[in-house]
């Protein structure tokens, strides 16, 4: 283990610039989910009827806490989402260098050791900065005493934090431990069984969730409510990775085989050649398109109906403070989690740039200006993202139309959530934009040297 | 090979009075490496010429440089009376694109793209119809023995097939100047054999001029004529004589 | 192929039916194409000394016409011999004869430019490559052409690889030789 440990530091300090990119992005990632983790328990600590200056009194009843914690929790999805993007940063070359490692004579073993620590230390040290503002933070904000299970809670955060890194990475890494001559990435494994646990998982989980809801017959409770929602996530992020994905196939079948356009036949070509990156780069966009459509409808029926009750008394301007402060928290967890994952976007679009600089700089040199290898990127996003992007505007309007309905709302809204997907579509274009630059830099001739 | 007569005919000397391509006191730093410390070189029209020298001599920067892929530091590249050293990016793109080919050791095919898109490239980015591009990539695929391939991309190509798509790729447009960096680098002797043969037969044919850098001296004796880079200068053939009684 | 046995060369010719002389001589020029050609007076000594060891014999004369000319024909030993000649290993380069390398020691000696020298033997072994790959490129060249080009080439190579080395050592080699 000490051995392991040092080839794992000689390793990451020897590497590149572009590992040390990842060993950011990741100790990023890691310090988010430490902070939404600190945050959670925080929360969740404390306990019965208190009063705090915060949030218009948001965090004083415990069932309006039981949500808080939920919407912290479900933020670690997009995270999720961003450290798997980081995880893929310079993958080939990583690959190459553990197969090698393997040539060399490391046991398989040895070397999954080695990976897993490479992970877990960037994810440590991330785990680590934030926990530590984290609880500084919390301990000033609360002003009281956090009880020890408080306490207990922030240390399993930031210790499952890198295991958890550690065990994505091992999983990730199965292939090349066990072949010493490196995983071939052309040849794509069938993403059959994966696909189907995705989708399997959720869905039981949704089933046992309904089933305890239905069987304790006491409405929402406590604990299978969140489950229910946290599956529901799942599943809908599963969907959409899987409508991505067939979707980006179909478009780029169809494209490449009949446009006259260069820089549409490049990027229709990728997306025909390898769907699911670009579905696994926007599923958490998806994912929060779905969300931020059903959450801006939801909201706006909500503060209509706070505004204007249609039976009793008007509330009081301290209720109306409260229900509009409740609702604009959960909108900016909602941006957030938008931040978030089109930053993944924009790590997936990079990293991809990377590693195919050397074609890159070949193309330009062979004379293929920049501006078509410019817009056959931005292509490659926008293409199946437009379709994906309608459906989520469909998913999330049947999120805020069955709640409308539920409500018996008065006027349901059209226009200002059917914004939010053309909202997320431009930043989706813009965080591709943001690897323009780095494309410039990757078609210098000095690519060209090598191999 | 096909048996069309060759029209190869060495190069008589009244006809190398206007170099197609002239390079003259060429220098490049990379970092901390001077990897031209003064080259001169002249490629006349229709010829072969190839460049060799030991790696780490300079060929390919000084191939770099006279296609306009590199700016040299000193010196000047003339291409059909204009300075490719002082003209801009853009216009460098356009011709590289349009009178110039290029073929390197591996990489300038676009790994998802089959090899009839990958030849009708550059025809696209012209401007051409699909259709129309497509029946001429078709025709330059026959020429370099590829027919049969056309749905292939270039990971299920064998290499020498994946070299002879990229050499109709390069001559599609009906370039003046081919540069060839290492065509056959990574090819065994025999594709190796059948990509050169069929660059020198497809350039003769055409007239167009090729600028071949190469350490193997059985891939520079495909050529009409030969100069050994040594150090960042041209140090034997022809024109380093004429620099010697300069 | 300077040092290739004769003998065992026409004896294979002669393996395909009994030849006269010149038939002889032209059938080895055309079989092997970059080799030196056959004098006349080689293939008529050859035949008689393979006629005295019995491993070849007179056919009969035969006129067509022209002159009378001597048909040969293998004997059974003859044959014998030959298929034990191609079972053989040809001794994989007994003597280093190099003369570029006598010369290059030489210029040393002589204070000469081996440098120089080497320089331009490169230049005429280049030369003498791309005529080489222009016969086995022309149109319509055939694989005996193509084979035997490519042997020469090969060597040629060779030898060019060899004097690239050398002239990169050229110092430590003067130092050594003026040394002793």
């Amino acid at each position: 283990m000490r051995a392991d440990l040092r080839l794992a530091l000689l390793l990451t300090r020897g590497s590149d610039r572009r590992e040390w990119w990842r060993v950011m992005l990741t100790a990023v990632g890691a310090a988010f989910a430490t902070g939404l983790g600190f945050a959670a328990v925080a929360v969740a600590s404390v306990e019965g009827q208190v009063s705090t200056s915060y949030f218009h009194g948001l965090l004083n009843q415990p069932g309006q806490r039981a949500g808080v914690v939920v919407t912290l929790l479900l933020l670690w999805v997009p995270v999720l989402g961003f450290l798997g993007q980081c995880a893929r940063i310079g993958a080939v070359h990583r690959d190459r260098r553990l197969a090698r490692l393997r040539l060399a004579g490391a046991t398989p073993k040895q070397v999954r050791h080695i990976a897993a620590l490479e992970a877990g230390l960037a994810c440590l040290l991330g785990a680590v900065v934030a926990a530590v503002f984290s609880a500084l933070l919390m301990v000033n904000l609360l002003q009281q005493r956090l009880p020890p299970a408080a306490w207990g809670g922030f240390a399993l955060v930031t210790f499952a934090v890198p295991r958890l890194a550690v065990v994505v990475s091992v999983v990730a890494l199965r292939r090349v431990v066990a072949s010493p001559l490196g995983w071939v990435r052309r040849v794509r494994p069938g993403h059959g069984r994966v696909a189907t646990l995705t989708l399997v998982v959720p869905a039981v989980l949704v089933g046992l969730a309904a089933l305890l809801i239905v069987m304790r017959s006491t409405g929402p409770g406590a604990t299978s409510f969140p489950l229910l929602v946290f599956s529901a996530v799942a599943l809908t992020g599963a969907g959409s990775v899987a409508v991505a994905g067939i979707t980006a196939r179909a478009i780029g079948k169809r494209l490449a085989a009949r446009t006259g356009n260069p820089a549409v036949l490049i990027a229709a070509e990728r997306l025909r050649a390898d769907p699911w990156a670009t579905a696994r780069t926007n599923a958490a966009v998806l994912l929060v398109a779905v969300v931020g459509v059903g959450f801006v409808g939801v909201r706006q029926i909500f503060l209509h109906s706070v505004h204007h009750p249609q039976e009793g008394l008007p509330h009081s301007p301290e209720d109306l403070a409260f229900y509009t402060t409740g609702a604009n928290l959960a909108g900016a967890a909602v941006l957030i989690a938008l931040l978030i994952s089109v930053g993944g976007l924009a790590v997936g679009t990079a990293e991809s740039l990377a590693t195919r600089r050397r074609g890159l700089a070949a193309q330009a040199a062979a004379g293929v200006p920049q501006k078509v290898l410019g817009r056959a990127l931005l292509l490659e996003t926008a293409l199946p993202l437009a379709p994906a992007m309608l459906l989520a505007g469909f998913g999330g309007a049947a999120v805020y139309f069955a709640y409308g309905w539920v409500v018996d709302a008065a006027a349901i809204p059209i226009l200002v959530p059917l914004l939010v997907p053309v909202a997320v579509y431009a930043a989706c274009l813009l965080a591709a934009a943001t690897s323009l630059p780095l494309l410039r830099r990757s078609v210098h001739p000095a690519e060209l040297r090598f191999a | 090979m096909s048996s069309t007569p060759m029209s190869s005919t060495p190069m008589s000397s009244t006809q190398k009075t206007v170099p197609v391509l002239a390079a003259r006191g060429l220098t490049k730093t990379h970092g901390r490496t001077q990897a031209l410390r003064g080259a001169s070189v002249e490629l006349r029209p229709g010829e072969i010429l190839a460049v060799t020298g030991t790696s780490g001599s300079g060929k390919s920067t000084l191939l770099h440089c006279l296609a306009g892929i590199v700016r040299p530091d000193e010196g000047s590249v003339v291409y059909a009376e204009q300075r490719l050293d002082q003209l801009p990016e853009q216009r460098l793109s356009e011709l590289r694109r349009t009178e110039f080919g290029v073929v390197f050791q591996f990489g300038q095919l676009i790994p998802e793209l089959t090899a009839l898109d990958n030849v009708a490239l550059p025809l696209l980015l012209a401007g051409a119809s699909r259709k129309d591009s497509h029946e001429r990539a078709g025709e330059w695929l026959e020429r370099f023995g590829v027919r049969g391939q056309e749905e292939l991309r270039p990971g299920e190509m064998s290499g020498g097939q994946a070299q002879r798509v990229s050499l109709a790729r390069a001559l599609i447009t009906g370039p003046k100047v081919v540069f060839a960096d290492e065509p056959t680098g990574a090819l065994d002797s025999l594709a190796s054999e059948g990509v050169m043969a069929a660059l020198a037969h497809t350039a003769r044919e055409s007239g167009t001029a090729v600028l071949l850098v190469t350490h193997d001296a059985q891939v520079a004796a495909y050529a009409d004529r030969e100069v050994e880079l040594r150090d960042g200068v041209v140090v034997s053939g022809a024109d380093a004589v004429v620099e010697m009684f300069r | 192929m300077v040092a290739m046995s004769t003998r065992h060369i026409l004896l294979g010719l002669l393996a395909g039916g009994p030849s006269h002389g010149y038939d002889l001589k032209r059938r080895h020029d055309e079989r092997f194409p970059q080799a030196r050609p056959l004098a006349y007076g080689q293939v008529y000594t050859t035949l008689q000394r393979l006629v005295r060891d019995g491993l070849a014999e007179v056919d009969g004369t035969d006129s067509d016409g022209g002159p009378e000319r001597t048909l040969y024909r293998s004997t059974d030993d003859g044959a014998k011999e030959l298929v034990a000649w191609t079972g053989e290993i040809t001794p994989p380069a007994p003597f280093v004869t190099n003369e570029i390398f006598a010369k290059v020691v030489c210029a040393i000696l002589a204070s000469a430019d081996p440098a120089r020298y080497l320089s331009t033997q490169r230049a005429a072994h280049m030369a003498r490559m791309r005529e080489l790959t222009a016969v086995k490129t022309a149109p319509g060249a055939d694989l005996a052409t193509v084979l035997s080009a490519d042997y020469a080439l090969n060597h040629l190579d060779a030898d060019l690889r060899w004097m690239t080395t050398t002239a990169a050592r050229l110092t430590t080699l003067t130092a050594e030789v003026d040394g002793a």
